[in-house]
């Protein structure tokens, strides 16, 4: 595990020789030891088919290629900083919410119409997540970003979990999510209790969210 | 025969009562409720997540009917605020804010619309006047109160302090960084203006509220932008 915290708005990472890194471009605050950062001109892993991929999914970040061995501090914009390890399942996250992540994780971008349909698509763009989103697979942890705090929501079979869009900050594990409405009367004639959407996360696994509404 | 909440109270099962819809702490910016059928006041939008069955209804004028309405429509005081009841638990938050909870015993919670979250639906809301003290604060003259038996939660920017004032010790704050008080306790308005402040040389302090009394007063370690930090 190459990331510890060193406070809840920074975190350290270990630089070995041979393990890459992945960073947003730009959030390095310090480092120690030979360390080389690299700007990543495909945005992540995978060859030039993945790049155009990302860049037409709209889920391209600048990122960076951290290599050498030392010890790297990570930090941006003053935002909550918390460290998810993955087991050999896939964490789905907005890529601007990507902080840093080991090499040996599997970089993708999922179509939100896979899993949902239309309905899918409708919920991408009401949580402003726009039409992909990206994944992250295999083993090894992330460094994510959160404004405020984050908490970890398990989701279980009997207990689904309903997520406000735009607090919801990553989920892992065997989960679907569809876009559920709670639309009434109310909410046409404006006097809506500000929840009328929610994103409703069934199945197994663990939803992050943010202690407040507003996006990165 | 019916029963009524306030006779429960009274009655050996107010513990029972009071725990109804739980409030707690998950870390200092999130509030959790766990509900059991009974409901909860909150402010619009703040919900963030939650499990089991809930439903969101929209209360005009702070659910307070229409003469609370009008008078928060004229005071100021608006305060849009939802009714979340369900089984399950809720989590709140409001942008990153920290949250305190506050236990009412029968007392009255002196607070601003914007810096309450949610209270227990059994607490009655209402506004009052706070004169000078509230321009000063750069709230406006009237502020919300919230009494009965139950808790609520208050947000503030940065971890609040709360300050304990007795009648031997009255106590000083600065009205951008006041956020409540309860208790018995009475406040006037001070100002330190000199010639020296209209001359430009003033420290940024030359208003503040005295509370003096029995009561808490709960104080942020910011503050908001005031017509008295400004001189």
């Amino acid at each position: 595990m190459p990331f510890s915290e060193i406070n809840s708005k920074m975190v350290e990472a270990t630089v070995l020789p041979g393990q890459r890194l992945f960073s947003q471009r730009g959030a390095m605050l310090a480092y120690r030891g030979e360390v080389s950062f690299t700007p990543n001109l495909q945005g992540g892993q995978g060859g030039v088919m993945s790049m155009i991929g990302r860049r037409v999914a709209n889920e391209d970040t600048p990122l960076m290629t951290v290599e050498g061995s030392g010890t790297v501090l990570f930090g941006h914009g003053g935002h909550h900083v918390q460290i998810i390890n993955l087991t050999g399942d896939t964490l789905y996250v907005e890529a601007d919410r990507l902080l840093a992540f080991e090499g040996t994780l599997q970089q993708g971008t999922m179509f939100m119409g896979s899993q949902g349909g239309v309905m899918g698509m409708v919920r991408g763009q009401i949580s402003g997540q726009g039409l992909f989103t990206t994944t992250l697979k295999g083993h090894g942890s992330v460094a994510v970003m959160a404004h405020g705090g984050v908490f970890e929501v398990p989701v279980t079979p009997q207990r689904p979990v309903h997520v406000d869009p735009q607090a919801y900050v990553a989920h892992h594990g065997d989960v679907r999510n569809k876009l559920s409405t709670a639309l009434g009367w109310r909410d046409m004639v404006g006097r809506g209790s500000g929840e009328a959407f929610q994103l409703e996360l069934s199945g197994n696994g663990v939803v992050y969210v943010q202690a407040s509404e507003e996006k990165l | 025969m019916r029963l009524h909440p306030q006779d429960l109270l009274a009655g050996p099962c107010a513990r029972y009562l009071h725990s109804v819809a739980m409030f707690r702490l998950q870390g200092s910016k999130v509030l959790a409720v766990d509900m059991t059928g009974d409901a909860v006041k909150a402010k619009n939008g703040s919900m963030v997540a939650y499990d089991g069955q809930m439903t969101f209804k929209k209360m005009s004028g702070g659910g307070e009917g229409i003469r609370g309405m009008v008078t928060r429509r004229i005071t100021g005081e608006q305060m849009t605020v939802m009714e979340v009841s369900g089984h399950g638990t809720c989590w709140f938050a409001d942008r990153a804010s920290e949250i305190n909870l506050v236990g009412l015993q029968g007392d009255k919670l002196y607070v601003e619309s914007s810096n309450l979250l949610a209270t227990d639906a059994g607490l009655r809301t209402g506004t009052s006047f706070t004169g000078l003290r509230g321009a000063s604060q750069g709230n406006g003259l009237f502020t919300t109160t919230v009494e009965g038996h139950g808790q609520a939660a208050i947000m503030s920017d940065g971890p609040a302090v709360v300050l304990r004032v007795s009648r031997q010790y009255p106590l000083t704050v600065d009205p951008g960084a006041y956020i409540a008080h309860q208790g018995n306790l009475s406040q006037s308005f001070q100002s330190g203006v000199t010639f020296r402040t209209f001359m430009g040389e003033g420290g940024g302090e030359a208003f503040q509220i005295r509370f003096e009394g029995d009561g808490l007063v709960y104080v942020q370690p910011s503050e908001r932008n005031t017509i008295a930090g400004d001189v």
